[in-house]
């Protein structure tokens, strides 16, 4: 049993900070991108065989986006004071500038595009509807209710015109996330140009693994059989998006082992005690190399489509425990050692209170509410296949 | 000639973008405090709210007018940059009106710990005390006078001031080893801690006498190759001597 804390510790150091809503954060933004960066491969890289997840990408980076926001509230406390980022901007600050970065991504990105996509169906659906439904549908078309061709031409054009413009976007959400950590000079564990694009590879994965999960369990609750053409695009681009992502890592660490600046003991000393748990076994066994093996078999071995799903599906979930822990070695693993770089510190996790455990369940949970809902209003799969 | 036709659509999110940044705008207008920015990326009003709140210190100044006696006393002691007010609490009401209200004596141990708490970013030689363990039960002033404090005797062990360490040394594999195995202490160092100070081992060897593989020490003590255990680090860089398996 590890003691609470080991070696030299300063007195500010005893307890962490950025606690599990900070490691939530960034796993939701991440979410967030790599399901649009998804989306994107289908409208402007023109994957076609992807369409049956493109809708569903969209409305799964749009819930978490609602959501991403909320474990920032929930930490800082006081959120009727969040929109005074937007009244009195401080440019200097990047932390300050999230407001502008969060609100031009949802606003003029992602809703725009799924407002373009989603137009035809909900004038149709403001037609066909009745009741209140009608109505809601009616404030929904805008008012554009033109669904000619020339107007439908329009709105594909517009919308792949969005995407062009929020692949970069996505790129600033989740790569701002990365510059974020990557600019606390004082940390050596987070302090490298590296960091934004780590985290926008891990994004990427994160995203099409969630996004390939969620396509697998809706055609299981609609009783469909999966496209497995899609799913085995799906699984080759989450493969590759891996395997980016994983020599990245790997480039980082090997940059800091060749660097051997001063902090290279005590990070050794952090990988070996603290967080072997979390990052070795976790992060790259469980998380890493455990999914890319099942996805390689999976994809490109001699299965049947059943055992090949299966295994999709237990991969994809590992992945999802792999960038989690992820965000977990990042957030806490950067506050557990001393700044002198002489001892180790320990992180308590809360169960009740607005840091606590349950807390953060309840904030994992809810952009699945979220989506489901937003399913009901704005079904992501051919018209032909809602009713 | 004929204006190219705007799509519907394009019209719809325009009027709603013009909602939308007027909504923006006028919200930025109505909960933007109107001295924000005056002088800094701040509230300029909060300064004189602040300035409002009346003073509630009085100053060391005004201690000395009545209470010079206790301040020339102080003024030689080892509390001379204390300011009189941080054990006594605010002042001001007391320095407008004597008679009307009299600042705090304080009897009981917390406001002394304050400073003189056992903690580990303290500078050395700061006289510390881990307070459960110090005279329990005891006030601080019953054997300590706040204005000039001095020791009431001389310490009998280092454990008197070097709490923390001692207790860590207690239950380690260095337990039965004297202080003064390892450090060299001047008979003074006791009277005038700064003045005289304690000195450290320097240099490998120095552990090497009891932990070398050819050390004349007892056989359960752990021993290492000097010359490549370590490589270029002392000791003390990897191991924490008073409790050396903390660091392992």
């Amino acid at each position: 049993m590890h003691p609470v804390f080991s070696g030299y510790i300063y007195p500010n150091e005893y307890e962490l900070h950025w606690g599990l809503l900070i490691v939530i954060y960034p796993y939701l933004t991440g979410l967030v991108a790599g399901a649009f960066i998804l989306a994107s491969l289908n409208r402007t890289f023109n994957v076609k065989v992807l369409e049956p997840v493109y809708r569903l990408a969209l409305l799964t980076a749009l819930s978490f986006l609602i959501v991403a926001p909320l474990p920032l509230f929930s930490h800082l406390g006081h959120p009727e004071r969040a929109l005074e980022m937007l009244w009195t901007p401080h440019i200097g600050s990047a932390m300050a500038m999230f407001g502008f970065v969060y609100a031009w991504y949802l606003l003029m990105v992602l809703l725009l595009e799924i407002w373009f996509d989603y137009r035809k169906d909900i004038v149709i659906y403001s037609q066909e509807k009745k009741g209140v439904a009608k109505y809601f549908y009616r404030i929904l078309t805008l008012g554009a209710t033109d669904i000619s061709e020339e107007a439908l031409r329009f709105d594909d054009r517009a919308g792949k015109f969005i995407t062009i413009i929020g692949i970069p976007s996505a790129f600033l959400l989740h790569g701002y996330v990365g510059f974020i950590f990557g600019s606390v000079k004082a940390n050596p564990w987070w302090s490298s140009v590296l960091m934004p694009i780590v985290f926008l590879f891990s994004a990427i994965v994160s995203g099409i693994a969630m996004v390939f999960l969620l396509h697998m369990i809706t055609d299981m609750f609609r009783w469909k059989t999966p496209n497995m053409a899609c799913l085995n695009k799906l699984a080759e681009f989450l493969l590759y998006a891996m395997l980016i992502d994983f020599s990245l890592e790997m480039l980082d660490f090997i940059h800091r082992l060749y660097e051997s600046e001063e902090s290279i003991h005590i990070l050794g000393d952090l990988i070996q005690n603290r967080l072997f748990l979390s990052l070795i076994i976790s992060q790259i066994v469980v998380g890493t190399l455990t999914p890319i093996l099942g996805i390689i078999v999976a994809r490109f071995g001699n299965l049947p489509d059943e055992m090949r799903r299966m295994m999709y599906f237990l991969s994809t979930i590992l992945v999802q425990v792999g960038i989690f822990s992820t965000r977990w070695n990042v957030v806490v693993g950067g506050q557990l050692f001393s700044k002198s770089l002489r001892g180790l510190t320990m992180y308590k996790v809360q169960v009740l209170g607005l840091e606590g455990i349950l807390m953060c369940i309840f904030l994992l949970v809810l952009p699945f509410i979220i989506l489901y809902t937003f399913i009901k209003i704005l079904p992501p799969w051919p018209h032909a296949e809602t009713k | 000639m004929k204006l190219p036709k705007i799509p519907q659509q394009i019209i719809s999110l325009f009027i709603l973008l013009l909602v939308v940044l007027t909504g923006f705008l006028f919200a930025r207008k109505y909960f933007t405090p109107p001295s924000f920015g005056l002088y800094g990326h701040y509230r300029a009003n909060a300064v004189d709210e602040i300035k409002a709140r009346g003073m509630k210190y009085a100053g060391s100044e005004s201690c000395i007018e009545c209470h010079d006696d206790i301040y020339n006393l102080k003024a030689k002691g080892y509390h001379k940059n204390v300011a009189c007010e941080i054990c006594h609490g605010p002042a001001g009401k007391h320095a407008d009106d004597p008679s009307e209200t009299s600042p705090e004596i304080p009897h009981d141990r917390s406001k002394c710990t304050i400073c003189h708490d056992y903690n580990l970013a303290r500078p050395t030689g700061f006289p510390q005390i881990i307070a459960n363990q110090h005279n329990p039960g005891k006030f601080c002033t019953q054997c300590h006078q706040a204005h000039n404090p001095t020791l009431p005797h001389t310490p009998n062990e280092c454990g008197a001031c070097h709490r923390e360490i001692a207790s860590q040394k207690m239950v380690s594999h260095h337990a039965s080893l004297e202080c003064t195995t390892c450090h060299e202490a001047p008979l003074e160092h006791l009277t005038d801690p700064r003045s005289f100070e304690v000195k450290k081992p320097m240099t490998k060897e120095f552990c090497g006498q009891c932990h070398a593989r050819d050390a004349n020490s007892p056989v359960e003590i752990p021993r290492i190759d000097l010359q490549i255990h370590g490589g270029r680090y002392l000791c003390w860089d990897c191991h924490y001597p008073h409790n050396p398996e903390a660091n392992r």
